[in-house]
């Protein structure tokens, strides 16, 4: 199978696709594909030359940590949950999400998802005594891996502009709902980087590896009037 | 103010971090990448703690027994005591940050039965409650981070420690955006960088985890402790990247382990220990599956297919995506891996190194577990040593300023150390010692030990030793794990002696040449690291302990 990678030396080159051949087993994911590959004491891409080994990130390999966001075949998805059974076609293409800037190769910095988070003090400093609103969605909501996929694909978000995106999104309601003292500052937070510029699109739904709702979360904060 | 530096951003050091933070401190905090990406995202299955208005007839005291008696005797005493006393005010704290505990229809906080434990005294946060944990401490953490009180450091890996005549005065960091070296200078610096995963390979646990800090303290003069005993969790599945954990909760909810003899059923747990064997210690359940002989198999087919959605789908659906398996028709089959490491840097009560004012917290310390630790108490001893540190260094603050010796020789060798070494190539790949040496740690520190398969297995680091010196640089890889290899060796070394000088069996460590505990070994292990030699001892005058 071939494999066509994206790569980038440092955050200062330029990028460049190179290809691989994988022979290993089938019943692989794409995480388990770029260990294989790395293995291997020489690397050699499909021109027989001896080439670095690829960087990228992982942690936990069962996709609870979002370090492995990356786009395979065009999808933004975690290499460590995305089988080689369910990808179409005899080739893959893999390459770092765009939305961040690139560290080296598949690795990039997610920097930006946290910067507007603690720009917009989000946090829940005391939790209201007694729980409100729904359990099940709270608890779905402060599974956010962060990763980065729903930013990827959302066609609002750009690094470095007043939206912030689903991930924040997502955090806002958390706090709106279990902080004593954040709930009134939040929403506003929440109207001006999320609320109003929203196009709906609800791409990022369809990438969430945590599988959130956030569609019932914009509900439940746009139903709000505090 | 007091400067502060913190390395590493899981659940120890964010609640190090916070708990510094709140009494006036300035903290840096130092991990490669966020807090979302470390181990502690991945405990499923909950955190131990006697509530008051349990209804269960539980107490503290309990408590305190079960954790010693899992732990085989060796625990000092005095620690469980506070870490099981502190354990209800932490989960108010957890609670005060907004983390999303599981309730009962009352109300109250839920809890479940866990291995090795009298009472149903896990409480836990759905099937994620290290993941809701964790957001609710980096929220926390976020709060002081607004008031420049926390200024994490991301992209930053720990090198060494500055420390000069027994005393910490901060540490060197490897800064992966600017490719060097960098000192950061501290009143007292906690280190909390989790457990010793990568000399193991893959383990279920993070491949972030490497060991490789304790290992260069180690080489600088901190003490190890207690490192033979490592905790294999019974029930893990083979999945194509790594051994993935069914959590404890499948046998806290009634899950049944057995194999399959002339085509029968054997419930061999309960059949050996009665109703409750399957909730034995992990260190026993390893030991009877190993001893089993043949594939063993996790049963919860037979329950209520909404109580599986209810409070088991994390587990459900890790069997699904990865093994293709439906818990709830078909018995899911198990085998003993490599999780958790009761051993590490050596504590005193207040969380400090024999070097001062270098702090351990959480699974890179060893403390409360002694030879087995229970599930449901690393998640606790985590929150509980990081707030234990905090509160110790901010009582040691006398007011005097703290005069810094001059550290630039120590600091220009390091720089021109790993210049020289990047400037050079090597046609040996670093991970390939890496993953032979888990080869190796696999096959010669198995769940069953002898004299012989240790010496074999201390021959082969040593040879690693011997030539890590000599291999340069290989760019294939980040800097981090060049430098890193000759910590990470050594701290197998040390884990392999500690094994080989305990000549018992206790707990996790079990040796098929000494099968019986003996008393006169019923201490903790430290070993100290002196030019090349690893000396072992028990520690008997209990020097870490009160
Ligand atoms: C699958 C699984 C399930 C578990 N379930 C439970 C459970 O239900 N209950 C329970 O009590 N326990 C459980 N545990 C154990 C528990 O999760 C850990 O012991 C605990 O989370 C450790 O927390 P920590 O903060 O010490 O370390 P970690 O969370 O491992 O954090 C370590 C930090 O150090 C950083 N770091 C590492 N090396 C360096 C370096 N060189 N320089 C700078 N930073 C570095 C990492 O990036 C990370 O930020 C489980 C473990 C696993 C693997
Ligand atoms: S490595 Fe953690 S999500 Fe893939």
């Amino acid at each position: 199978m071939k494999v066509n990678i994206l790569r980038q030396q440092s955050p200062f080159s330029e990028p460049y696709w190179e290809s691989f051949i994988y022979d290993g087993p089938e019943d692989n994911t794409v995480a388990g594909l770029l260990d294989y590959i790395n293995y291997n004491d020489d690397i050699v891409n499909t021109d027989g030359e001896k080439t670095g080994r690829i960087a990228w990130e992982c942690s936990c390999l069962q996709s609870v940590c979002g370090s492995c966001a990356m786009v395979i075949n065009g999808r933004p998805s975690l290499a460590c949950e995305t089988f080689l059974r369910d990808l179409k076609g005899d080739e893959i293409s893999i390459r770092p999400l765009s939305k961040f800037p690139v560290i080296s190769d598949l690795v990039v910095d997610r920097a930006s998802i946290f910067e507007s988070l603690k720009a917009s003090n989000a946090y829940i400093e005391e939790f209201v005594s007694e729980e409100r609103g729904d359990h099940e969605l709270q608890y779905a909501s402060a599974k956010c891996l962060k990763c980065g996929l729903c930013l990827e694909v959302c066609p609002n978000y750009r690094k470095g502009r007043k939206f912030f995106g689903a991930t924040f999104a997502n955090d806002c309601y958390l706090i709106y709902l279990r902080s004593n003292v954040m709930s009134k500052d939040i929403r506003k937070e929440y109207v001006s980087h999320f609320g109003n510029a929203c196009s709906k699109s609800l791409s990022c739904m369809d990438v969430c590896p945590a599988g959130i709702p956030l569609l019932s979360e914009i509900a439940a904060m746009n139903r709000s009037k505090r | 103010m007091r400067e502060i530096l913190v390395i590493g951003s899981g659940i120890a050091g964010m609640t190090a971090a916070i708990m510094c933070a709140e009494q006036g401190m300035h903290v840096t905090l130092v991990s490669p990448f966020p807090s979302e990406r470390s181990q502690s995202v991945m405990a499923a299955g909950g955190i131990n703690a006697v509530l008051k208005n349990n209804d269960q007839g539980d107490s503290v005291e309990s408590h305190i027994e079960d954790t010693i008696n899992g732990g085989c005797g060796i625990a000092g005493r005095d620690s469980v005591e506070g870490l099981c006393r502190g354990a209800e005010d932490i989960i108010g704290i957890l609670e005060k940050c907004g983390a999303v505990f599981t309730r009962t229809p009352g109300g109250k906080i839920a809890t479940r039965n866990f291995g090795g434990q009298s009472h149903k005294r896990t409480c836990y946060c759905g099937t994620s409650t290290g993941k809701q944990i964790v957001t609710a401490l980096v929220m926390e953490t976020r709060r002081f981070e607004s008031q420049g009180l926390i200024e994490r450091k991301l992209w930053h890996d720990f090198h060494s420690a500055l420390i000069k005549d027994g005393v910490c005065y901060g540490a060197l960091l490897y800064d992966e955006a600017s490719r060097s070296l960098e000192p950061i200078y501290a009143d007292a610096v906690i280190v909390a960088t989790g457990g010793q995963n990568a000399i193991f390979g893959k383990t279920t646990g993070s491949t972030q985890c490497d060991g490789y800090t304790a290992g260069r303290l180690f080489m600088q003069g901190a003490e190890l402790k207690n490192l033979e005993f490592i905790q294999y969790h019974p029930t893990t599945i083979e999945t194509p990247q790594k051994r993935m954990l069914v959590s404890e909760a499948a046998r806290g909810e009634g899950g049944r382990l057995f194999y399959i003899n002339d085509g029968e059923r054997i419930y061999f747990m309960e059949d050996k220990y009665g109703s409750r064997g399957n909730l034995m210690t992990r260190d026993v359940v390893s030991r009877e599956i190993y001893e089993a002989g043949s594939q063993v198999y996790l049963d919860v087919s037979f329950l209520d297919s909404k109580l599986i959605d209810e409070r088991l789908p994390e587990i459900k659906d890790i069997c699904s995506k990865y093994i293709g398996l439906d818990i709830s028709k078909e018995p899911v089959p198990v085998s003993p891996s490599v999780h958790f490491f009761m051993g590490g840097l050596a504590v005193h009560d207040d969380h400090q190194t024999n070097i001062r004012n270098l702090y351990a917290v959480g699974e890179c310390a060893s403390k409360y577990h002694g030879a087995n630790r229970l599930g449901g108490n690393s998640l606790l001893a985590a929150i509980y040593s990081g707030a234990t540190a905090a509160e110790a260094i901010n009582k040691a603050e006398t007011g005097e300023e703290i005069i810094r010796p001059d550290l630039k020789d120590y600091i220009d060798a390091e720089v021109s150390a790993l210049e020289k070494s990047m400037a050079s190539m090597s046609s040996f790949p670093v991970m390939y010692v890496r993953d032979m040496l888990a080869e190796n740690m696999n096959r010669d520190l198995g769940i069953v030990r002898d004299e012989e398969s240790l010496d074999q297995g201390i021959k082969e680091i040593d040879y690693y030793l011997s030539i890590c010196d000599q291999i340069k640089y290989d760019s294939s890889v980040l800097p981090y794990f060049n430098y890193s290899l000759k910590g990470i060796l050594v701290l197998a070394r040390a884990v392999m002696t500690s094994a080989k000088e305990r000549r018992e069996s206790r707990g996790a460590h079990y040796r098929s040449d000494f099968p019986n505990a003996d008393d006169n070994q019923a201490y903790s292990s430290i070993i100290s690291y002196d030019d090349g030699k690893y000396n072992v001892r028990l520690d008997k005058e209990n020097a870490y302990e009160s």
